[in-house]
């Protein structure tokens, strides 16, 4: 079994469902998607409007499913899909896409193009057409288990950090705990604070909770790379180990598409409802809030601003909470002019920072957020998920400019206020 | 009395709200078909423009546009963005009368030299020298050639300045020609209709005073945002026109239903304005939901295209009958290329090789 053209076009011909041909059918061609995708508004290339990232996709419809389409295809009028044309697609589909769905949002005929997207890089994968990239860190994620390749001793070891700079406990394989917290690799390596907060939050509020040591990875490769079958796999591990565990809730951590891969793709991956809910730790955290298990004292008086996570927000939900938990802790709070649903995307999600080929066209795609940034004139920049805190830090550094990027999670945890009382404690065992 | 420094001052002035006048924007930026991204700007830009200055001729008319305009029930928001315009020279609502309101065009023209709009209403006659119509002595002819030398876009109010309209039916006998005829080094907006929808006008007048620049426009040089649809194709009894339920006579069930008017002439499925959704008298109506067809008013030389009673296919048959049956073939076709079409899907997904960590490895040649 090898990946082919005519495997990629097989699943691509699986992958057009009604809703793809009732897109496709009602494309007004009006070209408004292209001033919702930030690397067309930042390039000005034609080549990046987001429906025309899709146009093998749409002849292969057209010819399969249409009458005129297969008439055509039949009289030698339209000319199958090649391999050439899916290599040239290679980079629209992942180079310049990170999946934000901000198209959809705009398309006055309200056609999902991120879904679609989504579904061409499926027949993309099996035509072997994927990011170097994005295909070693997918395969880490499978092999290894983290696509940063991070593997469970270097969790250990950040564990013993972190136990001894805050003196609590980080509980692993907790049979029965209420909530089974996921990290992703890029916590767990370049922001360990997160940990930290949580486990500071949690023991002040009183919850049960749990790592799971074959399961602790929250990051799924196989949504960023399109393949169903890989990205149900990872699923299937989180699913096993939270029903080992038997925990109520599985927390998804401040990264994105981890959060849309668990809560709305998961069931449909593995074929069946979750046993658990899925919780998003801002969600969670805002429950906490609004049941004042979340005391905080004192707030940042500089003035900042929020940059709110495509997959957490747009295509999440969660718009609210962020603002909510932001508003306990910041004096001065701005937002930047496009934002909550109709935010911009940093630039690095839906695999495009795993990308190596791609970062030139990232920091190009980044301009958007800098002058969003540089309309606000703020030096401190909130967020709730580790990729786009990278992208933001490699973005900054790359223009010098002096913004420092922090996690609404680990910022909580420095305004909690102190214990006093030893009834929190005492809750946890 | 000091004039208003900006149309959010004026509104104010008027006791429109802040919601009111977002509304408004939202509204707008709907019916030009923008992205909802672009209303802040919209509202931005409009809060900042400046009186713009409307010369308005009337020629061979009733003044049906200009009671369009005005006739409103309670003063709208169109309506004082009308007001606004400083609306310099309008033979039906100035005061002025005889020699000073000539002056009052030639002072506006010289004021505004290169800057006004030209609102027209009413088709132009050029036969015989243009003798059937003249203002103040002046042919309207001569009055149009002179006023547009200094207009920066001229506006053609309603069917006769935009398509000749009732002036220009058979046999013509004053030789009227509309606007488009006459004027080529100007943009011309043609805002047809007998008369035009108000909100359309003030559409128009909006996109300018936000972008500084007419709309994008159709084939017949009428703004996309508004005629870009036909009225069927956005009429509410369209799902009737699609079931083959027509009403024959304006007393039967068929019309006591709200059954398609097809039958009864409707000029809906050729004629295209956005009467089925901006609707008319405050959004309160149209003439397909008060029971009579459509009459195509806002399309070239509607009173020459037939009775407004006789159905557009007039003379090939039976329409219910042929349409039912257009309509059962369609279905039977259509279920069964659909049924193919999820065979052919389903057989993929049968033929489905599961994609593995092997099938990750390099490819590329």
């Amino acid at each position: 079994m090898t990946v082919s053209v005519e495997r990629g076009i097989q699943t691509l011909k699986e992958h057009i469902d009604a809703p793809v041909a009732s897109f496709f059918t009602t494309c007004v061609h009006c070209g408004m998607c292209a001033d919702a995708c930030l690397f067309y508004t930042e390039t000005k290339d034609p080549k990046y409007t987001p429906i025309y990232k899709l146009k093998p996709m749409r002849r292969l419809w057209h010819q399969e499913y249409t009458f005129w389409g297969k008439l055509a295809a039949k009289l030698g009028l339209s000319k199958p899909v090649t391999a050439a044309e899916l290599k040239e697609w290679e980079e629209l589909v992942y180079d310049s896409c990170t999946m934000c769905g901000r198209c959809s949002m705009t398309c006055p005929v309200g056609n999902d193009i991120v879904y679609m997207i989504r579904k061409m890089r499926e027949g993309m994968v099996a035509a072997g057409f994927a990011p170097e990239g994005l295909k070693a860190a997918t395969k880490r994620a499978i092999t290894i288990g983290s696509p940063m390749g991070v593997k469970l001793p270097a969790l250990k070891n950040q564990i013993k950090h972190i136990e001894t700079d805050t003196g609590l406990t980080i509980p692993v394989d907790v049979n029965g705990a209420e909530y089974m917290a996921l990290l992703s690799s890029m916590e767990i390596m370049n922001f360990p604070e997160y940990i930290g907060a949580i486990a500071k939050i949690f023991h002040s509020a009183g919850i049960s909770w749990t790592l799971a040591s074959d399961a602790f990875e929250a990051t799924n490769s196989g949504i960023q790379i399109g393949s169903s079958d890989l990205a149900a796999e990872l699923v299937a591990r989180v699913v096993a180990a939270a029903e080992r565990l038997k925990v109520a809730y599985v927390i998804s951590p401040e990264c994105g598409h981890a959060y849309m891969a668990l809560r709305w793709e998961g069931p449909n991956l593995i074929g069946r409802p979750f046993s658990f809910k899925v919780i998003h730790i801002l969600e969670l955290l805002d429950q906490l809030r609004a049941q004042n298990r979340l005391p905080v004292t004192g707030k940042i008086k500089e003035k900042l601003t929020l940059h709110d996570p495509c997959q957490i927000v747009r295509r999440g939900g969660v718009v609210d909470e962020p603002r909510r938990l932001l508003d306990m802790v910041a004096a001065d709070f701005e937002e930047m002019e496009d934002h909550g649903v109709m935010n911009w995307c940093c630039g690095g999600g839906g695999g495009v920072s795993a990308n190596e080929r791609a970062s030139k066209l990232k920091l190009t795609a980044f301009n958007r957020k800098r002058h969003q940034l540089e309309a606000l004139g703020v030096n401190t920049l909130i967020t709730a998920c580790a990729n786009c805190r990278i992208t933001l830090e490699e973005g900054l550094e790359f223009n010098n400019m002096d913004v420092v990027v922090l996690g609404l999670a680990e910022t909580l945890a420095e305004h909690l206020e102190q214990q006093t009382s030893s009834s929190a404690t005492t809750a946890t065992q | 009395m000091v004039k208003p420094a900006s149309l959010a001052e004026h509104l104010e002035c008027h006791q429109v709200s802040r919601r009111g006048f977002l509304k408004f924007c939202a509204l707008t930026t709907s019916m030009m078909a923008l992205s909802p991204s672009m209303m802040p700007a919209v509202a931005r830009a409009l809060e900042k423009a400046r009186r713009p200055s409307v010369i308005w001729l009337s020629f061979q008319e009733c003044t049906g546009c200009t009671e369009s305009l005005t006739r409103s029930h309670s003063p709208t928001i169109e309506n004082l963005i009308l007001n606004y315009l400083s609306l310099d020279y309008h033979h039906t609502l100035q005061a002025a009368s005889g020699d000073a309101a000539e002056r009052a065009r030639e002072a506006a023209m010289s004021e505004n030299y290169g800057q006004y709009i030209l609102a027209v209403d009413g088709s132009i006659p050029v036969k015989d020298g243009g003798v059937y119509s003249t203002i103040a002595g002046v042919s309207n002819l001569e009055m149009l050639q002179h006023t547009v030398a200094g207009a920066a876009a001229v506006v053609a109010i309603g069917s006769c300045a935009a398509f000749g309209g009732l002036p220009h039916a058979h046999p013509n006998p004053t030789g009227a020609v509309p606007v488009q005829e006459l004027v080529h080094d100007k943009p011309v907006v043609n805002v047809s209709g007998c008369p035009p929808i108000p909100v359309v006008i003030s559409g128009v007048l909006a996109h300018y005073l936000t972008f500084g620049r007419i709309p994008d426009l159709d084939s017949y040089g009428r703004p996309l945002s508004f005629f870009g649809a036909s009225i069927h194709d956005r009429c509410y009894r369209r799902p009737y026109y699609n079931k083959g339920l027509f009403a024959e006579t304006f007393d039967d069930e068929g019309a006591k239903n709200g059954w398609c008017l097809f039958k009864l002439g409707c000029k809906g499925p050729t004629t295209y304005n956005a009467c089925a959704t901006a609707k008319w008298n405050q959004g309160t109506s149209f003439p397909i939901q008060s029971g009579h067809g459509c009459i195509g008013c806002s399309e070239p030389h509607f009173w020459d295209a037939g009775g407004f009673y006789q159905p557009l296919s007039a003379g090939i048959g039976s329409v219910g009958t042929l349409a039912g049956m257009a309509v059962v073939a369609g279905a039977a076709a259509g279920t069964a290329a659909g049924r193919l079409h999820q065979a052919k899907r389903k057989q993929a997904q049968r033929q489905h090789e599961k994609v593995t960590v092997a099938d990750l490895e390099e490819t590329d040649s």
